[in-house]
């Protein structure tokens, strides 16, 4: 890993179209400026690694067809017009 | 009385939807026959961009509101429900970049398919809502969105579903 040391409102290039700059420094907090093309997705990692492990979880479900016809029977069990218990 | 009417919005929106019309629907957009392309591919399966969309079609040969997505040339699959099937009033930004990353002349053109996880049990299955795809089916072209202000695990029954289910164990 490239490990570059930046003060506030010094900025880093990556490639030729994307720029970050260090907005502001407080405590063990620092702000970010991110430019980038709008296709390039910018995301915290904690949010990428959440949908990647979301999407790693719905994938395959062994017996899936089973869970599905359960959780259809239990959406569909209960008729409106009846009293709730 | 109202509670009641709540907690019993989600069957009585199913059976008043039956996905009977849903893939009917679904169909006359060209959802079903058509290979979508995901350019991005899916979080985590970055290799699999292109897939195909199915019902699901329970052993008893009755309707359901659940999609299996296909990805093609791939052993995977994930299950997806339509939010309208859940009864979820459900919004997504349809910015101009979207509609042009997608192919797509108008908003209305878009459409939002949200991923079901399925778990152990009944109660533990959520649908992932911040992490939507979004398929454009004349241009037979899907993207997966993040939505940060989205929860990643919406239960898909209701907790009053859930009670009821626990209690009848």
């Amino acid at each position: 890993m490239l490990i570059l040391s930046r003060r506030s409102g010094e900025s880093i290039t990556i490639g030729d179209d994307i720029t970050i700059t260090i907005v502001g420094v407080s405590g063990s907090q620092v702000r970010l400026g991110i430019a980038a093309p709008r296709e390039v997705r910018v995301l915290r990692e904690e949010i990428y690694k959440a949908m990647q492990e979301e999407n790693r979880a719905a994938a395959n479900v062994p017996d899936s067809g089973r869970k599905l016809e359960d959780a259809l029977k239990q959406l569909q069990i209960k008729n409106p017009g009846e009293p709730d218990k | 009385m109202l509670s009641n009417n709540y907690k019993l919005k989600t069957p009585a929106n199913l059976i008043s939807n039956p996905l009977g019309a849903t893939v009917d629907r679904l169909a006359a957009l060209g959802l079903l026959e058509k290979e979508l392309f995901f350019p991005a591919g899916l979080f985590g399966f970055p290799a699999c961009r292109h897939y195909k969309i199915e019902p699901f079609e329970p052993g008893d040969g009755s309707e359901s509101p659940f999609l299996l997505l296909n990805a093609v040339g791939h052993e995977l699959t994930f299950p997806l429900i339509q939010p309208a099937s859940m009864g979820l009033d459900y919004h997504f930004p349809r910015s101009a970049e979207l509609l042009a990353a997608l192919g797509a002349r108008a908003p209305e053109d878009l459409l939002p398919l949200l991923i079901v996880t399925l778990r152990e049990t009944l109660e533990e299955i959520t649908v992932n809502l911040q992490g939507p795809l979004i398929v454009n089916p004349i241009a037979a072209l899907g993207a997966q969105l993040v939505l940060e202000d989205q929860p990643l695990r919406h239960p898909l029954l209701k907790p009053a579903d859930a009670e009821d289910l626990l209690r009848s164990c």
